[in-house]
């Protein structure tokens, strides 16, 4: 129940209008601050709902697969260049933006993650990195503006994040596995769990 | 198995809601970022030329009904600018010298339009002007004093021009092309001379034919 009010603050905070506008004044933060932090909040209300609503997630999302799916879709949807600036040009976007990122990235994730296998969860990683990669190099690279609410320089920078972040959860994920496999060996049990 | 089925449902969902966000996310996967939305859009509604009153470089002011009957090759700069504006204006100005010149003035227009108007006055776009060959009569180069009109127009052909400091603006660059009735037909890639020629050229041989 504190972690549900403790996510219910942090969402009324970042709908705060100059949260939102100050945090939607740079890129790099409306990408890597904001929306992370909407899904953060969402992870703070799933234990509550997963009480609330035990067959509804049971039911539904059985072995997290559809719950990872789901976060995927809307993360890789997030990601498009248009989708930045619609979310300020228009308010059904930026509605959207902070219905999805808490429920369809923050508590599907949550749910989902401790169900899936290692190997899932691999694989979900990687796909992340993939994308983010991708992403980097492609603002990194364009010559033109690609929102047209943001300056290049800003593209930019927030395309080294998006390449930090996609080597940083690789390696992570990939050193994880590796130290799980290196402890099965050895017949312990490890505490790399998640 | 009833639960393998409820998985399976939620699965396809899920595929369809993606679908459905990225088709309409991305107008039916044609336009990923917003500059190519807003130009998709601007051929689809061909937005009008707003009432506003311009003010040359000659100092003299009128609205756009001045061009009533003529094609307007347009473009958004400013004289401040460093970077791409020098090459927008050199570019039209090798369109401009590609069109014959019995057309100049009769059946078209150039105009270049700056969007900071509190620097961009008629002397300073003199200046500027004549570094490209604009004639000042064929091809004019102006700015639109009033600021809610600038507005009205730069929003009206989806021009952003987002102010940097130090006088600065990053902004989008285009060439605009409005037809005889003042509504906007076409915005080109601003590197494409040749197609901007072939374009226009089109346009006024359709004109003479009918």
């Amino acid at each position: 129940m504190k972690r549900f009010i403790y996510g219910l603050l942090l969402f009324a905070f970042l709908a705060m209008p100059p949260i939102v506008s100050f945090l939607e004044s740079h890129m790099l933060l409306h990408m890597h601050v904001q929306m992370p932090l909407l899904a953060f909040a969402g992870m703070l209300w799933t234990p509550f709902l997963q009480a609330k609503f035990p067959r509804f997630f049971s039911r539904w999302n059985e072995d997290g697969v559809p719950g990872i799916v789901l976060v995927s879709l809307v993360v890789t949807y997030w990601i498009l260049p248009r989708a930045m600036d619609e979310a300020i040009q228009f308010s059904s976007v930026e509605v959207f933006k902070f219905i999805s990122w808490p429920f369809f990235v923050g508590v599907a994730m949550k749910d989902s993650w401790k169900k899936l296998k290692g190997r899932q969860r691999l694989f979900s990683t990687l796909y992340f990195s993939f994308i983010y990669g991708v992403m980097g190099f492609v603002y990194i690279f364009a010559e033109e503006q690609l929102c047209n609410n943001y300056l290049i320089v800003e593209q930019r920078l927030l395309g080294w994040s998006f390449l930090a972040i996609s080597l940083g959860a690789a390696f992570y994920r990939l050193h994880n596995e590796a130290l799980k496999k290196r402890d099965a060996a050895a017949g312990r049990k490890t505490k790399f769990g998640s | 198995m009833l639960h393998l089925r409820d998985k399976q449902i939620s699965l396809i969902i899920l595929v369809c809601f993606g679908f459905f966000l990225f088709f309409y996310g991305t107008d039916g996967f044609t336009a990923f970022t917003a500059e190519k939305a807003r130009t998709n859009k601007l051929l689809e509604e061909k937005p009008r030329l707003p009432e506003v009153t311009l003010e040359d470089s000659m100092g003299r002011k009128y609205g756009f009904e001045a061009f009533s009957d003529k094609y307007i090759f347009m473009t958004f700069f400013y004289t401040g600018c460093t970077t791409v504006c020098p090459q927008l204006e050199r570019n039209v100005a090798k369109v401009y010298e590609q069109i014959p010149e019995n057309h100049l003035g009769e059946d078209i227009v150039f105009l270049s339009v700056s969007f900071d108007p509190k620097k961009d006055v008629p002397e300073v776009l003199k200046r500027y002007g004549s570094h490209f060959g604009s004639d000042e009569e064929t091809w004019r180069l102006a700015r639109v004093p009033k600021e809610g009109e600038l507005k009205q127009l730069l929003d009206e052909f989806g021009v952003i021009a987002i102010p940097i400091g130090d006088g600065d603006f990053q902004h989008n660059v285009a060439f605009y092309l409005v037809d005889r009735k003042g509504f906007l037909i076409d915005v080109m890639d601003y590197n494409d001379i040749g197609g901007a020629v072939e374009r226009v050229m089109e346009v006024l041989d359709r004109t003479k034919e009918g």
